[in-house]
């Protein structure tokens, strides 16, 4: 899969978890997730599961702790994809 | 893979864990029955339900709850209800308990932590329901001499109940605790009786109590009790209220 399709993928999920529209509109690969997008830390498990259900893949926790930019979670869920 | 809703019992070989395994198979549940050492009586108790299966580890031990729950991906794929029923328990009182001892009782703590963690993120979650029922003690309230780290590890699970139930906020997740009192099992068998004759003036119903009449209250929080969340329920024929 593409990175682009990745990309698209993930912040598809993101969005209605994100609580700053403005920083959705100029969304990059270094946006932060929950300093930016301001996504509830308590809701980022539900990302986390519907990452594994859209690509089909499975998340550990230690990998979760590694993500904080969307450009993070687009390289972690490309290297499970393989 | 069967569509039964599976049921995870842990310390589920023996005494109430036991009872559960069976009542809640006749609520309809395909039951996961843990065992750490008690292969023999799970082999028995798993001829008696059927659809069971046996699942074996220490759950202090992270990389065997990390298993645990790879094994019950595999087998069954789902676990809408976990019953936190494993204990540990050394009678001593404090000045002649080791530290060794202690931790071996507070372990569990610890393992129903982890356990219950990776229940919710790999299972519950993603189903977006699901009923933690733990078992904890009247112990835990009261105090007993002689169960220090025991008691410490129960009043803990109630708490464990409280923040958890909250931290579930939104979801269709229910977290319940239930505490028995004295209950007839291998663990009050090793009682003095002196002490079983002390505890049965505490207790209004002038009896201990049976592994199925806790299974009873276990199975309406599993089943039930759509909105009984946080709470911890005492089965304890009067001896203490809460």
């Amino acid at each position: 899969m593409e990175q682009s399709q990745v990309m698209e993928g993930v912040v598809k999920i993101l969005t209605p978890w994100v609580k700053n529209d403005e920083a959705l509109q100029a969304v990059s690969l270094e946006t932060n997730i929950l300093d930016d997008l301001k996504v509830n830390s308590a809701r980022l498990v539900d990302v986390v599961i519907a990452f594994e259900d859209e690509f089909d893949i499975e998340i550990d926790d230690e990998d979760v702790d590694t993500v904080n930019t969307v450009g993070d979670a687009v390289q972690l869920i490309s290297s499970k994809l393989g | 893979m069967s569509d039964a809703p599976v049921a995870l019992v842990t310390g589920g070989a023996t005494g109430i864990g036991a009872a559960c395994a069976r009542r809640l198979a006749a609520e309809g549940f395909r039951v996961a029955v843990h065992y750490r050492s008690s292969a023999a009586k799970a082999e028995a108790l798993l001829k008696e339900i059927p659809g069971a299966f046996g699942v074996q580890a220490d759950l202090t031990v992270a990389a065997e709850v990390d298993a645990l729950i790879k094994e019950l991906k595999a087998e069954a794929g789902r676990v809408d209800v976990l019953v936190n029923n494993a204990g540990y328990n050394v009678n001593a009182p404090m000045l002649s308990m080791s530290l060794d001892q202690y931790d071996a009782v507070s372990a569990m703590a610890r393992g129903t932590w982890y356990l219950s963690k990776g229940i919710l993120r790999r299972f519950m979650l993603r189903a977006k329901s699901g009923r933690i029922v733990n078992i904890s003690s009247v112990v835990g309230h009261t105090g007993n001499p002689g169960q220090i780290p025991y008691t410490m590890v129960k009043a803990g699970l109630d708490a464990f109940t409280k923040s958890l139930a909250q931290e579930m906020s939104g979801r269709e997740i229910l977290v319940n605790a239930v505490a028995p009192g004295f209950i007839d099992t291998e663990m009050t068998e090793e009682l003095p009786s002196e002490v079983k004759d002390a505890i049965l003036a505490r207790i209004p119903q002038g009896r201990m109590g049976n592994a199925d009449e806790v299974a009873d209250v276990v199975a309406f929080l599993a089943t039930r009790g759509h909105y009984v969340n946080g709470s911890v329920l005492h089965v304890n024929g009067g001896m203490y209220g809460g």
